[in-house]
């Protein structure tokens, strides 16, 4: 415990040098801001960034993209209750109610319950990861190449079976994603694979051009062919402010919404919108103003999703830090960033990169109290940020994407691959494939496939060891169940 | 079970067959990695066959749901019903320009006539004029007065590489 209590001393000490507190703050600007803004995620936005990696410490740039990632989620949820489209996913839920609260004149309370159960939600989710995540990393070195192999296989399980209403639209973009990640040299023996004779494809397909293209540049695309004529209604501001009963309504609503997110970060279960509906579900039951659900808008609706979605966002760093295994695309992308500084996430990064992680954590308590002052005070300045025209805005992020894709490997080549992506990101979007998997798929895959070979050699080239070890044989149990539940649940409810 | 068909179907079925044949470029390609197995009795072919495989499943299953009358458990896309084609040929456009020009005119001049490329086609997205020659060359210097900014945040303070028109840059 008090080996606990001094690094994470030693990380507040990095965390607060000036530079690296600019960093965070920078980082929760632009985030809120990207949250604000309908058209890029927290994801794509780290995702344009990533070339800086270069350049700027690795320290500085985790703090500045971990800013970027919560920063959103804090900004998603302003967009929500002033305009009718989400800006984040994790945030839908939220527009349920917040947005009919604004419409009732109570927009200030919905806005002030969900910046300071954010900050509630952030904070304890912090403490868990701080208390959690060593002990978990220290257990985790005792997995083997097989247990690994099954952790990524229930994850690529869970985002693509999981997530969307369709299964079979599911894994076809995960096995598109594992396909883009194949291009390249192995891992293993450096057999080039799928390179068609293109010098671009020796070093395999860049992460940024697939997540900018199919995200940013798909957007950009899909509103100039079907969002034109949408037309989007915002609602008028009022005083950031909760009376005394709306206080003791959202409080109990945090708690629980905390409660509910933080596991699903944890797990393989691919990001936040579980957690939130289930948060919803849950006040909407236990709430004694169930009239105002749908109406004039519940605040205890507000309250407890946006607790769910920070928790939950918070908990992706436990299993992205202690196992090296991404559960939402953020944290996909966050994992890539480590792995151009040569870092490989997993349990031995408590022990090699101790000062990073730390230092990491201790900016998460730093950036929560930076965001609970950008976002209750300062609400009104990121508001104006919704009068934007679209024409110039999304033209306009086209310019950013372009900084992404291009600086990282300074190739034009890229910039036609980055078109195709957005290309193809419209008809994924049009013909309601999720996107998820395909980033997954790409940056999970080689690891995967590299743990798989590494298995088998221990296994002497049998499957067979996959079940004789007890923990993967229960990984393996998971992702059986992952994929047949929600089918035998639905055969038993038509029988 | 009789569902009504889709006004999207042969589009869905398009995109099936779409997968079918990355399925099968991936099968071909996987048939000239050697196996070379070692310890693990799989080699670096192995991974490839699987995905092609599994990518063939898909497409299969995407081409029979798109001829029985439309993908399954579809959510309604959102927007109008009809795309905008002109509008996403002026954004295209303006993507492609901005590659062709980057290595020539430099980060900031190709930007600026992609971004103006793209805000021409917005505009025309939402039924609004374009603007002759006088709205053209506003929307370049728009462009240019994002693009050369963000330049030179991103060459001077951050030190990412972007390519520059001349070699001052500034430019």
């Amino acid at each position: 415990m008090t080996e606990l209590w001094s690094q994470l001393l030693g990380g507040f000490a990095t965390a607060a040098t000036p530079v690296n507190l600019l960093w965070a703050f920078v980082g929760c600007a632009v985030g809120t801001a990207i949250g604000v803004l309908p058209g890029l995620g927290p994801a794509v936005t780290v995702a344009m960034l990533l070339p800086i990696t270069a350049q700027v410490e690795p320290t500085a740039s985790m703090i500045f993209f971990c800013g970027i990632y919560y920063g959103a989620m804090y900004g998603g949820s302003t967009t929500s209750i002033l305009l009718n489209t989400p800006g984040e996913t994790g945030t839908m839920v939220t527009a349920l109610e917040g947005f009919k609260m604004a419409k009732s004149g109570r927009a200030g309370a919905a806005l002030a319950t969900s910046a300071i159960g954010s900050f509630v939600a952030g904070t304890i989710a912090t403490v868990l990861v701080t208390l959690f995540a060593p002990v978990l990393a220290e257990h985790a070195v005792k997995l083997g190449p097989p247990e690994y192999f099954c952790l990524m296989l229930l994850a690529f399980t869970t985002v693509s079976a999981v997530l969307g209403k369709s299964t079979l639209r599911g894994l076809t973009a995960l096995f598109f994603g594992l396909a883009l990640g194949l291009v390249g040299m192995d891992q293993i023996t450096g057999q080039v694979r799928y390179t068609a004779g293109v010098p671009e494809f020796l070093d395999g397909i860049e992460v940024v051009l697939v997540a900018v293209g199919l995200f940013a540049v798909g957007e950009c695309l899909y509103n100039a062919l079907y969002e034109g004529r949408s037309t989007s209604s915002l609602n008028r501001m009022n005083r950031v402010h909760m009376t005394r009963t709306e206080w003791q309504r959202s409080w109990p609503a945090w708690l629980r919404g905390t409660a509910i997110g933080f596991p699903f970060g944890t797990i393989p279960a691919g990001g936040s919108e579980i957690p939130t509906f289930l948060s919803y579900a849950t006040e909407r039951k236990l709430s004694r103003h169930k009239d105002e659900f749908g109406t004039t808008g519940a605040i205890e609706g507000v309250a407890g999703p946006e607790a769910a979605n920070n928790s939950a966002v918070t908990a992706t760093l436990v299993p992205l830090l202690t196992l090296g295994i991404p559960t939402s695309v953020t944290a996909a992308i966050l994992l890539s960033a480590l792995q151009n500084y040569g870092i490989n996430a997993g349990p031995q990064l408590f022990q090699t990169s101790s000062a990073l992680v730390w230092a990491l954590i201790a900016s998460l308590y730093i950036g929560n109290v930076m965001l609970l002052v950008l976002n209750l005070p300062l609400v009104g300045l990121w508001v104006k940020l919704l009068k934007i025209p679209r024409a110039p805005l999304y033209a306009g992020i086209l310019i950013f994407a372009t900084v992404g894709v291009y600086g990282m490997r300074q190739s034009a080549f890229d910039l036609y691959l980055m078109l195709a992506f957005g290309l193809l990101g419209v008809a994924m979007r049009r013909f309601d494939f999720p996107t998820a998997p395909v980033i997954v798929g790409l940056i999970l895959g080689p690891l995967a496939e590299a743990q798989l070979r590494n298995a088998l050699s221990i296994g002497e080239g049998r499957f067979g060891i996959f079940l004789e070890r007890p923990m993967s044989l229960f990984l393996l149990v998971c992702v059986a169940l992952v994929l047949l539940m929600p089918r035998l649940l639905a055969w038993r409810r038509r029988a | 079970m009789a569902r009504e068909r889709s006004p999207h179907a042969s589009a869905q079925l398009a995109l099936g067959l779409g997968v079918l044949a990355v399925a099968a470029v991936l099968a071909w390609g996987a048939a000239s990695i050697p196996s070379q197995a070692g310890y693990a009795g799989i080699g670096p072919n192995f991974l490839p066959w699987v995905v092609a495989l599994a990518l063939a499943v898909c497409g299969a299953g995407l081409v029979m749901q798109a001829l029985r009358g439309g993908y399954e458990d579809m959510d309604e896309p959102s927007g109008a019903e009809r795309g905008d084609w002109p509008a996403l040929a002026w954004m295209a456009a303006g993507i492609g320009a901005n590659a062709v020009l980057i290595e020539r005119a430099g980060f900031v001049l190709a930007c600026s006539v992609c971004y103006a490329l793209a805000v021409r086609g917005l505009r025309l997205s939402e039924g609004r004029s374009a603007g002759g020659v006088a709205g053209a060359a506003r929307d370049l210097a728009t462009g240019l007065a994002i693009a050369a900014p963000v330049y030179w945040l991103f060459t001077k303070v951050l030190e990412v590489n972007l390519p520059g028109l001349t070699g001052t840059g500034w430019l």
